[in-house]
C-alpha cells in the first residue's frame, strides 16, 4: 500500500513536470550508450559498429525513452486530456446540442446546487468557535406534538447546578431595544440578555475591559458588553470606551467590555446584558431564547441527554398528558435553530433533496441522450475505425462519456456561479432574521459539498447522456460499423426512439398549460400593480419594549395609552391624512379554511379550491384609509367594536369564490382551521357577514375576511399611515415622534407599502423566469429531438428518395412521405399531452398555487407543440427534396 | 498498462537489480547491466533498456535512491543505491524466491 502511494505520488510529480524527468532519463540513456560504445571499441570493434551494437543492446533509444515516459507519468490521464480536447472540438462542431443540452443541464444543476447550498446554509452544523462541535442546546421536546416547549427557569437552574456531562451551561434571551447614544437618533437593536457562561462557552476573551461578574446580576449598575462592530461604527472606536454610557430602552447602561471582531454569539448580537439574579419565569425558543452548553470532555450527545433525562423536569407542564411525552433533549447548537424538527429529519430531508434533484436530471439527460445516440450512430464509421486501430470498447465509451462530461462540467460551472449569486442575494436579504443579519455561523460562500454535489450531478448527467447511448450504440455494432464503412448501408433506429419522441411531446404539452398559468399568475400581480397608490402608504410595526413584562402589552394598559398618543401626534403632522391599525398589511394576511353555515363542511384538503381564504383584523377606519369601496351592506363602525366576535366584512373575491350565488349579507361563516395559528380561537364561533368591499390589493384576487378589532388589541400592531407627498421621508419623523412619546415604544420595519410589493414582485419574477427557462428548455429539447429524428430518417432514405426523384416522383409526395412519420409522432404525442393536461388541470388547483386561469391555454399549447414539431421537421425534409438523384444512386 | 513483459520475469529482474546493488554498492545503470550479464555468463539475454524501466519503478517505490556522480572514466552518470526499504524488500523477496525455487526444485527432482 505504502509502495503504491509512493508510486502514485512519483507518477503525479512526473505528470506535472514531464520535461524535466524526460531530459534526465535521456541524459542517462546517452551516458549508457557512450559507456557501452567505449567498451566495445576497447574490445576491438570499429566505432560505428560499436555504436550500432550498443544501440541494439539497449533496445533503441526512442523506444526506451517512450517506455520510460509511460512508466513515469500518468498515461491514462494524458489520454483523458486528449479526450477532453476532442470533446471540446465536438461541442463546437455540434453547437446545437451544446446550446440546448448545456442550457438544460445548467438549469437542473443550477437548481440542484442552489437547493444544496441553501440546505447547507440552513442545516449547517459547523460552529465557528473553538471546538464548535461540542456546543449544544438543551430543549424540552414534546414527542407527541413534535414541537419544542418553553423552558422554565427553575429547570434551567437545576440543569446548571446538577449536570456533569455538560459544562458552561447558560441561557440567553433576545430583546429588542431602542438604542440611544448621546443625543443621537434612536435605533432599534437586538440585545442578548445572557448569562456570563456564554462568554466562557465561546472561549472568547474580551478585546477590552471585561465580561460579566456575579455582582453585575444584582442590577445595581446596569452594564453592557458591546461587539467590535458596534464599538467601531457607533462609538467611533473610542479607545476610552470602557465606562461610557449608552441607553437601551428605558435604562442607561455602562460599557464594561468590547468583544473581538466577529464575535456574535448567541446568534447575531452586538450588545450583551446580564440576566438579573432571578431570570425570567420561562425561556422561549431559538432564535429568541435558548439554554446552551458545551459537552464535557469525553461526553457524547446521547450521554448528556441521558443525564438530563434522568434528572427529570421539575413541574409537569400543563400541556403534557403523560410524563414520557415531555422530555428534555440535547441537540447540536445550530440544529436548535431549525425549528420543530426530529433529529433524524434533517438527514432525511437531505436525502430527499438529493434524490429529487437527481431525478430531475433524468428528463433533460434522456433527451440529450437521444441526441447523442443519433450522433454516435452517425459517427459509426469513425468509431469503427478507432476500434480497428486497437481502441477497446471501454475506451471508446469513455471518450464519448468525457465528451458529454465536458459539456456537463461547463454547465456545472455556470450553475455554481448562479448558486453563488443566489446565496449572495439571500445574504443581502437575510436582515429580517433577528434584526441584524444572518446568524454568525451561516457561511454564505459555496461549500465544498455544494461544489462536489454540482460536479457529481454533472458526472451523473454525463453517464446518462453520454455513456449510456455510447454503450447502446457500440453494442455489437463495431462489426456492423466496419461493414458500414464499406457498404454505406444505414443502421436502423429502434422503436424506443419513437416512444421517446412521443413521450417527450406529450410531457411537454402536459406541463405547458400549468406552467403558463403559474407563470402568468405570479407575473400579473406585479405587472398590474396593487390597484391603489401604495407609494402613499407608510407601514410600520409598533410594539412595547419587552422590558415591561413578557406579555409586552403591560398590565396597566400602558401600550393602549402610548399607542393612542403616538397616533394622535402623528395625525397632527402635516401631510398625514389617515392612520389605521391592523394585524396584517394588505397582501400579507394569514390564511384560513372557512366554512359557510348550511353548506357542506370543507374537507381536510388544504387545496380544496373554494374554502382557502385570507383573514385580517382591522380597526374601524381601515376601509376609509385605504379607500376600499363598499359594494353591499355596510362597513365597520365604532359600534361594532364591542361585538368583535359577531360581525365580519368580506371582499368581492370571497363572495365569488366561497358563496357563489348566495346573497352575501346575512350569511354566517366560521373557520375550520387557521393556518399557522392552530389551537387558537374557537372553531365554534360563527360570524355574520354584514358587508362586502372591493379587493385590496385590487389584482391579487384572494378571498378575504375582515374582523373589526380595537387598536390596542394588536401587539405588535401594524400601522399604515396615508401620507401625502413623500412617504419615505416621513419615516424619520415617525421614529422621532415615537421616541418622543416614550423610549419604551418600539417602531420597526418602517417602509412604504409600495416597496413591500416591489420586493414581493422580485421574488415572483425570479420564480416566473425560472419556470419560463425550464419550459423553454423542454420545448427546445423536444424540437431538437424531432429535428435529429427527421435528419436521421432523411439521411437513411437518401438513396430511396433519390431513386424515386429520378423516376419522376412529385416533390410534394416525397415530402409527404418524409413528413408522415414525424407528423404521426407529433400528433400522437399532442393527443396524449392534451389528455394528460386535462387530467392535470382537473386535479391540480393551479389557482390556489398562485396560478391564474388562462382561457384556451391547452389548445394553445398544443398548437405551439405542433408548430415546434413541424418547424423542426422542416429543415431535414427540405433537404430530402434537394437530394441529387445521381449522387444518391452513386452512393 | 505499461508492463509488456511477463510478471515473473519482471519480478526476477527487480530481485536481480536489488541484489546487484546490495553486493556492489552505488552503481550506474550501465554497471548494473554489465554486472547482471557477467553473473549470468551471457546465458541470460537481458534487454538493457528494461533495466532502466525496472530502475524507474524501483525509484518510484522508494526502494532505490539516485544521485548524479562521476563514473570511473570521469563521465557524468546517475548512481543508484539501496534504501532501507529496499534492503527490507530484498530480504523479503529473496526469502520468497528461495521458497518458490525450493518447491519447484522438489517438483522437478522428486525424492524416492
Amino acid at each position: 500500500m505504502l509502495a503504491w502511494i509512493h508510486v502514485m505520488t512519483a507518477r503525479l510529480r512526473a505528470f506535472l513536470r514531464p520535461g524535466e524527468m524526460d531530459q534526465d532519463f535521456v541524459e542517462e540513456l546517452e551516458t549508457h550508450l557512450a559507456m557501452a560504445e567505449e567498451d566495445k571499441v576497447r574490445q576491438g570493434f570499429p566505432r560505428a559498429e560499436a555504436r550500432r551494437l550498443a544501440q541494439l543492446e539497449l533496445g533503441g533509444l526512442a523506444r526506451v525513452r517512450e517506455a520510460g515516459r509511460e512508466t513515469r507519468g500518468l498515461p491514462w490521464l494524458d489520454a483523458s486530456w486528449l479526450d477532453v480536447k476532442l470533446g471540446l472540438r465536438m461541442l463546437r462542431k455540434s453547437w446545437g446540442l451544446t446550446l440546448i443540452g448545456g442550457l438544460a443541464m445548467t438549469l437542473v444543476i443550477g437548481v440542484g446546487a442552489t437547493v444544496m447550498a441553501l440546505f447547507d446554509l440552513a442545516f449547517g452544523e459547523a460552529l465557528p468557535l473553538e471546538n464548535g462541535e461540542e456546543v449544544v442546546a438543551v430543549q424540552i421536546w414534546d414527542s407527541r406534538a413534535h414541537r419544542r416547549l418553553e423552558t422554565p427557569w427553575p429547570d434551567y437552574e437545576r440543569w446548571r447546578d446538577h449536570l456533569d456531562r455538560l459544562v458552561d451551561i447558560g441561557a440567553y434571551q433576545h430583546l429588542e431595544r431602542n438604542l440611544v447614544i448621546g443625543e443621537g437618533p434612536p435605533e432599534l437593536v437586538g440585545v442578548a440578555q445572557m448569562t456570563a457562561s456564554g462568554f466562557e462557552l465561546a472561549r472568547v476573551a474580551p478585546l477590552m475591559g471585561r465580561t460579566f461578574l456575579p455582582e453585575d446580576r444584582e442590577g445595581n449598575v446596569p452594564v453592557v458588553v458591546i461587539s467590535h462592530e458596534v464599538w467601531q461604527s457607533r462609538l467611533e472606536a473610542d479607545p476610552a470606551v470602557i465606562g461610557r454610557t449608552l441607553r437601551l430602552g428605558d435604562t442607561v447602561h455602562t460599557v464594561i467590555g468590547v468583544m473581538p471582531e466577529g464575535f456574535m454569539f448567541p446568534v447575531n448580537h452586538g450588545f450583551w446584558i446580564p440576566f438579573e439574579a432571578k431570570g425570567p419565569a420561562v425561556l422561549g425558543d431559538p432564535p429568541f431564547a435558548a439554554v446552551f452548553a458545551r459537552l464535557a470532555p469525553g461526553a457524547s450527545l446521547e450521554g448528556a441527554e441521558a443525564e438530563v433525562r434522568s434528572l427529570g423536569l421539575l413541574a409537569p407542564l400543563a400541556l403534557a398528558e403523560t410524563e414520557e411525552q415531555l422530555q428534555p433533549r440535547v441537540v447540536r447548537y445550530t440544529f436548535a435553530f431549525t425549528g420543530d424538527m426530529e433529529r433524524g429529519q434533517v438527514r432525511w430531508i437531505g436525502r430527499v433533496i438529493l434524490l429529487f434533484v437527481t431525478l430531475l436530471l433524468i428528463p433533460p439527460c434522456a433527451n440529450i441522450a437521444i441526441l447523442v445516440y443519433a450522433r454516435t450512430i452517425t459517427r459509426q464509421e469513425e468509431i469503427a475505425a478507432r476500434y480497428v486501430l486497437g481502441a477497446s470498447r471501454g475506451r471508446i465509451v469513455g471518450q464519448l462519456f468525457i465528451e458529454i462530461f465536458v459539456l456537463a462540467a461547463g454547465a456545472a460551472f455556470i450553475a455554481l456561479a448562479f448558486a453563488r449569486f443566489a446565496l449572495q442575494h439571500f445574504q443581502q436579504n437575510a436582515t429580517d432574521v433577528l434584526n441584524g443579519g444572518a446568524p454568525f455561523w451561516m457561511d454564505f460562500t459555496l461549500s465544498l459539498r455544494t461544489v462536489l454535489f454540482a460536479f457529481g450531478l454533472a458526472a451523473v448527467a454525463a453517464l446518462i447522456a453520454g455513456a449510456l447511448p455510447a454503450l447502446q450504440a457500440t453494442r455489437g455494432q463495431m462489426e456492423a460499423g466496419l461493414r458500414a464503412m464499406g457498404s454505406r448501408a444505414g443502421l436502423r433506429l429502434g422503436n424506443t426512439w419513437t416512444v421517446l419522441i412521443v413521450a417527450q411531446i406529450a410531457l411537454a404539452l402536459a406541463a405547458l398549460p400549468s406552467t403558463i398559468e403559474l407563470a402568468w399568475g405570479t407575473l400579473r400581480t406585479g405587472m398590474l400593480g396593487p390597484g391603489f397608490a401604495a407609494e402613499d402608504y407608510l407601514t410600520a410595526t409598533l410594539s412595547l419594549d419587552n422590558e415591561l413584562g413578557s406579555d409586552g402589552v403591560g398590565s396597566d394598559g400602558r401600550f393602549t395609552d402610548l399607542q393612542a398618543e403616538l397616533i394622535r401626534r402623528a395625525e397632527a403632522e402635516p401631510g398625514v391624512s389617515g392612520i389605521t391599525v391592523a394585524s396584517a398589511m394588505p397582501g400579507s394576511e394569514p390564511w384560513a379554511v372557512v366554512e359557510v353555515d348550511g353548506a357542506p363542511p370543507p374537507g381536510e384538503n388544504l387545496f380544496a379550491p373554494n374554502n382557502l381564504v385570507r383573514f385580517n383584523h382591522v380597526d374601524d377606519v381601515f376601509f376609509d384609509v385605504f379607500d376600499v369601496p363598499l359594494l353591499t351592506g355596510r362597513g365597520f363602525n365604532a359600534g361594532d367594536l364591542g361585538r368583535e366576535n359577531a360581525v365580519v366584512v368580506v371582499n368581492r373575491t370571497f363572495v365569488e369564490q366561497v358563496l357563489g350565488d348566495l346573497s352575501p349579507v346575512g350569511q354566517r361563516v366560521r373557520y375550520s382551521r387557521r393556518l399557522g395559528e392552530e389551537g387558537q380561537g374557537s372553531a365554534e364561533t360563527w360570524y355574520e357577514i354584514v358587508g362586502v368591499v372591493g379587493d385590496l390589493p385590487a389584482h391579487r384576487e384572494n378571498g378575504t375576511v375582515y374582523h373589526v378589532t380595537a387598536r390596542d388589541q394588536h401587539h405588535p400592531a401594524h400601522l399604515a399611515l396615508r401620507v401625502g407627498g413623500d412617504a419615505t421621508a416621513f419615516a424619520a419623523s415617525l421614529r422621532k415622534i415615537t421616541l418622543a412619546v416614550s423610549p419604551a415604544l418600539v417602531v420597526d420595519e418602517v417602509r412604504t407599502l409600495d416597496s413591500i410589493y416591489r420586493d414581493q414582485a422580485v421574488g415572483n419574477n425570479i420564480g416566473a423566469s425560472t419556470l419560463a427557462a425550464v419550459t423553454l428548455s423542454v420545448l427546445l429539447l423536444s424540437a431538437a429531438g424531432i429535428y435529429s429524428l427527421m435528419a436521421f430518417t432523411v439521411g437513411q432514405r437518401r438513396r430511396e428518395i433519390g431513386i424515386r426523384a429520378a423516376l419522376g416522383a412529385q416533390p410534394s409526395r416525397l415530402l409527404a412521405g418524409v413528413f408522415r412519420r414525424a407528423i404521426a409522432q407529433v400528433a400522437v404525442g399532442a393527443a396524449t399531452g392534451i389528455l394528460v393536461a386535462l387530467v392535470v388541470g382537473y386535479f391540480l388547483p393551479i389557482e390556489n398555487m398562485g396560478g391564474w386561469n388562462v382561457p384556451g391555454v391547452i389548445p394553445g399549447a398544443a398548437l405551439i407543440m405542433v408548430l415546434v414539431g413541424v418547424l423542426a421537421a422542416l429543415g431535414p425534409a427540405r433537404r430530402s427534396l434537394r437530394v441529387d438523384p445521381t449522387e444518391a444512386l452513386r452512393g | 498498462m505499461e508492463e509488456t513483459r511477463s510478471p515473473i520475469l519482471q519480478g526476477t529482474l527487480d530481485l536481480m537489480v536489488l541484489k546487484t546493488l546490495e553486493q556492489m554498492g552505488p552503481l550506474h545503470g550501465y554497471g548494473i547491466a554489465r554486472r547482471i550479464e557477467q553473473i549470468g555468463e551471457n546465458a541470460l539475454v537481458v534487454n538493457q533498456g528494461t533495466i532502466y524501466l525496472c530502475l524507474v519503478r524501483l525509484v518510484q517505490k522508494k526502494w532505490v535512491n539516485t544521485e548524479w556522480g562521476k563514473s570511473d572514466n570521469n563521465r557524468r552518470a546517475k548512481f543508484y543505491s539501496l534504501t532501507k526499504a529496499g534492503h527490507q524488500q530484498l530480504k523479503a523477496e529473496t526469502e520468497n524466491w528461495e521458497r518458490i525455487s525450493g518447491v519447484i526444485l522438489r517438483v522437478l527432482q522428486p525424492q524416492e
